[in-house]
């Protein structure tokens, strides 16, 4: 029994090294940067949650002005933005995105997708947003209750998000019922900003 | 100094001493040895949703990739196809640990799933740090950092908040614990002192056992299946919404084990069965409000070794739990749980325990840089046990135990450096007062890397084991210490995690620790006493670590290196020392590849190695373990598991004549869900 132990144990260690070298053989292989399949599947979400929004006339100069989507801090999506937006029209506009790290730049936006990395300036970030009528979405627990519109949120492994339609309706934004049917509804917390 | 304390209670290791008659002295101290173990002073473990240094969240992970997708793929579907696509990530898992100060580690319940783990000490194999050896077909010896035993002390094991080790000899019963592994969210386990949060016991750890909210296991639920070492096993389960927030399920859970096998050969005699029953209810009337409503009931029966009896194990506990936030970022929190345990060992001894306990917590954020915890706490524990073989004298005994903890977590430098005090007061019957203080500084190096370094001092309190246990035998006596004292350890840790890019995480842990006041066994003449005259020194790394090649092959891999070494005190007589250092191999690795195949099919691949146990002679083993599931549809799984697949037996724990070996063994099962 023990010379088979012994096998088994050279076997082991030969496997682990075994997998540590296909690790990093495997990963070369791989696009550099292949954003995560989490980030192409919420990429798809956005850009399915624009075709049940409708923004108040005044968010649009023409009637050609593309949707703007930005992404406000540290960036989880990288070119798959651009990729799926690519060649798409919602309601005969095109879709742009922008980031940037600072609220200020992204106040023509239309959609602010607001990073995990701003977690700790969700409250400022909303409060700044009030008197506007841009889509507020994240990813960070706890954001539709704060005031933000939509939020993505992990049931098991499958993605699923919550809106507040309370604070979406002081912006004028009207959301289909065929988009809030899927979702979980939140109001704001008490004691939100 | 101490109270006269009472404290009845069985201690379960005898059952195995009587299956082998006293030939010697050195039967009888290893029996001393592990009797002593039992029995344990009023360990309040704060019960809670598991609140560590950090706060893990409620997040899962587990991959379910399928194949690859190219992002046109995903654009192209409809909002319910999107809806229904899996998504894991290395990320996921590692974001809720990545801001603990402490050597913590998480198994999912897709952890649990697809390593084909059956029981909750299977289940902690996975993590770096543990040792989990199989004594018997239904008992273990679990620790972390040294120490163990099947009666092991030093691990404070909550299920839901409600601490589940007995004070008798500070160790758990694991043939008892239980719950459907369907319904387990996640067990958070924290390797080393977290005295200050949890209180005494938790000198090398705390796992707690997280069950999902009723609202999450919603509709019926049916798996059942069978095998060679598990030899049968049927659960139901149902849950429904009771009206606009309030959910419950119930369930019913039945296994019958195989017995295991002597180092000769001769079947061993341990086969035990045990049907469970429990219930949930969870209700959520505003966000900020939340009470919960749990409780089960089981009984069940092993083999007794050269003994047509069998010993009968049953209990029931029920508990409740109301959270409330409050407007200025404050909450609450409020728990109350009740406990009863009966073990009727045939010849041996019977114990009957109630246990009730109340807990108060309540946590506000101080301006922008403090966040304080604290709780308050207190435990009643009464037994009566009937006096057999073993006595225990007095043989009724009634415990209180109080406790007082505070903890602020200080952002140093915010988002950079934040440093936790913090500090657990408890007085018990045993040895009075004892504190527990630890101090956590926690280094957010970049956003991909932490670390962090504690010092800490803990205490496993005096139980029965020590105190009250009285054995007269021919040749040699046992005779309680009723001046026994706390044992002390003072924790010395240090951590690492790196998440270099999304695919790989590694978290590394070191600790040196150092006990003083140890139990020791003296031997004068022809009288062992139990007191407090070893100290001791461990030290240790663990690793962890989770890979994800490509979309559809995660591999976990967890390496453990432990060094123990223990001294007698000047004067001391002591014969167990030796055997104290030999309990716990001094390496250990597990590694686990989990591949997404095509058509719906999973495939788990685990290889453990576990290093020998020199006191004891259980040499060193490689176990594999291998599980194929297929889950055709959303509501129907099936899988096959085979366990220990290289090797047809090997012991894990135990010596002599009375040493177990358990077998391969393979099972099949479903699960379906509507």
């Amino acid at each position: 029994m023990n010379r088979t132990t012994g096998i088994f144990q050279r076997l082991g260690i030969g496997l682990l090294v075994f997998f540590a070298a296909s690790t990093w053989g495997g990963r070369s292989a791989n696009a550099q940067g292949t954003p995560t399949k989490e980030y192409q599947v919420k990429a798809a979400f956005l850009l399915n949650f624009v075709q049940y929004i409708e923004w108040p006339a005044a968010s649009f100069a023409k009637a050609d002005t593309p949707i703007t989507v930005g992404v406000l801090g540290a960036d989880p999506f990288g070119p798959i933005l651009e990729k799926t937006f690519q060649d798409e029209a919602v309601q005969g506009r095109k879709l742009v995105v922008k980031r940037s790290r600072q609220i200020e730049d992204l106040k023509s936006c239309h959609v602010i997708f607001v990073s995990k990395s701003e977690s700790e300036h969700v409250g400022n970030i909303l409060t700044s947003l009030n008197d506007s009528s841009i889509v507020t979405i994240s990813e960070l627990d706890g954001f539709a209750g704060s005031g933000g519109i939509i939020n993505f949120y992990f049931d098991d492994k499958k993605l699923r998000f919550e809106i507040n339609p309370t604070a979406a309706q002081p912006k004028g934004l009207k959301i289909s019922s065929q988009l809030l049917k899927r979702a979980k509804i939140v109001a704001t917390d008490k004691g939100a900003k | 100094m101490k109270l006269h304390r009472k404290r009845n209670r069985s201690v379960t290791t005898t059952r195995r001493s009587v299956a082998s008659p006293p030939r010697n002295r050195r039967w009888l101290l290893q029996f001393c040895v592990c009797g002593a173990f039992m029995a344990s002073a009023a360990i309040e473990g704060r019960s809670q949703d598991v609140e560590p240094a950090t706060r893990p969240s409620a997040d899962q992970q587990q991959p379910e990739v399928a194949a690859a997708k190219q992002p046109d793929e995903f654009k192209k579907m409809s909002l319910d196809e999107l809806m229904n696509v899996e998504v894991t990530s290395v990320s996921r898992r590692e974001s809720t640990i990545g801001q603990s100060a402490a050597a913590i580690s998480v198994i999912t319940q897709d952890d649990i799933r697809r390593s084909g783990a059956t029981s909750i000490p299977e289940a902690l194999r996975m993590v770096p740090g543990m040792n989990v050896a199989q004594i018997d077909a239904s008992n273990w010896a679990i620790s972390a950092r040294g120490f163990n035993n099947n009666t092991a002390n030093k691990l404070l094991v909550l299920m839901d908040g409600r601490s589940v080790y007995t004070p008798l000899f500070s160790g758990v019963f694991w043939d008892v614990q239980d719950t459907m592994m369907q319904d387990v969210d996640r067990i958070e386990v924290i390797r080393g002192p977290a005295g200050a949060v949890w209180g005494a016991n938790a000198v090398n750890g705390v796992i707690n056992v997280i069950t999902k909210d009723a609202k999450d296991t919603q509709g019926a639920l049916v798996t059942g299946g069978g095998g060679s070492e598990l030899r049968d096993f049927g659960a139901a389960q149902y849950g429904w919404q009771v009206k606009d927030d309030v959910f419950a399920r119930i369930y019913v859970k039945h296994a019958d084990h195989d017995e295991t096998v002597f180092r000769s050969g001769a079947p061993g005699q341990d086969d035990w069965s045990m049907t469970q029953s429990g219930f949930r209810l969870d209700g959520q009337p505003s966000p900020d409000n939340h009470y919960t409503l749990q409780g089960d009931i089981y009984s069940g029966e092993t083999d007794l070794a050269n003994s047509s009896e069998n010993t009968d194990l049953a209990g029931g506990n029920i508990l409740g739990r109301v959270t409330q936030k409050m407007s200025d970022g404050s909450d609450v929190k409020l728990q109350m749980y009740y406990d009863r345990t009966q073990r009727d060992i045939p010849a041996t001894f019977v114990e009957h325990r109630d246990t009730f306990d109340i807990d108060f917590q309540y946590h506000v954020p101080i301006g922008k840089q403090h966040d304080v915890t604290m709780g308050l706490g207190y435990r009643y524990s009464t037994d009566a046990v009937g006096n057999r073989v073993i006595t225990f004298v007095p043989d009724r005994e009634s415990l209180n135990l109080f406790s007082a903890f505070i903890q602020d977590e200080i952002q140093l430098v915010p988002e950079k450096l934040r440093l936790t005090l913090g500090s657990k007061f408890e007085h018990n019957d045993f040895s009075g007062f004892e504190i527990e203080p630890s101090a956590r500084l926690l280094w957010t190096i970049t956003k991909r890397q932490t670390a962090w370094v504690a010092v800490s001092r803990a205490v496993r309190t005096p139980t029965q084991l020590e105190t009250d246990l009285t054995i007269v035998a021919p040749g040699a006596s046992l005779i309680g210490n009723k001046d026994f004292d706390s044992e002390v350890e003072l924790a010395y840790e240090a951590g690492y995690r790196i998440q270099p890019v999304d695919w790989l995480a590694v978290d590394i842990a070191a600790f040196y620790n150092n006990y003083d006041d140890l139990r020791s066994l003296e031997l004068n003449g022809t009288i062992f006493s139990e007191e407090n005259k070893l100290n001791g020194q461990t030290y240790g790394v663990e690793i962890g670590s989770t890979v994800q090649p490509t979309e559809w092959w995660t591999i976990r891999a967890a390496y453990t290196f432990l060094n123990v070494q223990v001294q007698t005190d000047p004067g001391s007589t002591d014969v167990s020392s030796e055997s104290l250092e030999g309990n716990d191999p001094r390496n250990q690795y597990y590694v686990r590849s989990s591949f997404d195949l095509p058509y719906h099919f999973e495939l788990d691949c685990t290889w453990r190695y576990v290093g020998e146990l020199e006191t004891q002679g259980v040499p060193s083993y490689m176990a594999f373990d291998a599980r194929l599931g297929w889950h055709p549809t959303d509501q129907l799984e099936l899988a096959v598991v085979g366990q220990n697949l290289f090797d047809n037996r090997h012991p894990e724990f135990g010596t002599g004549a009375a040493q177990h070996e358990i077998e391969r063994g393979v099972y099949a099962m479903f699960t379906y869900k509507w």
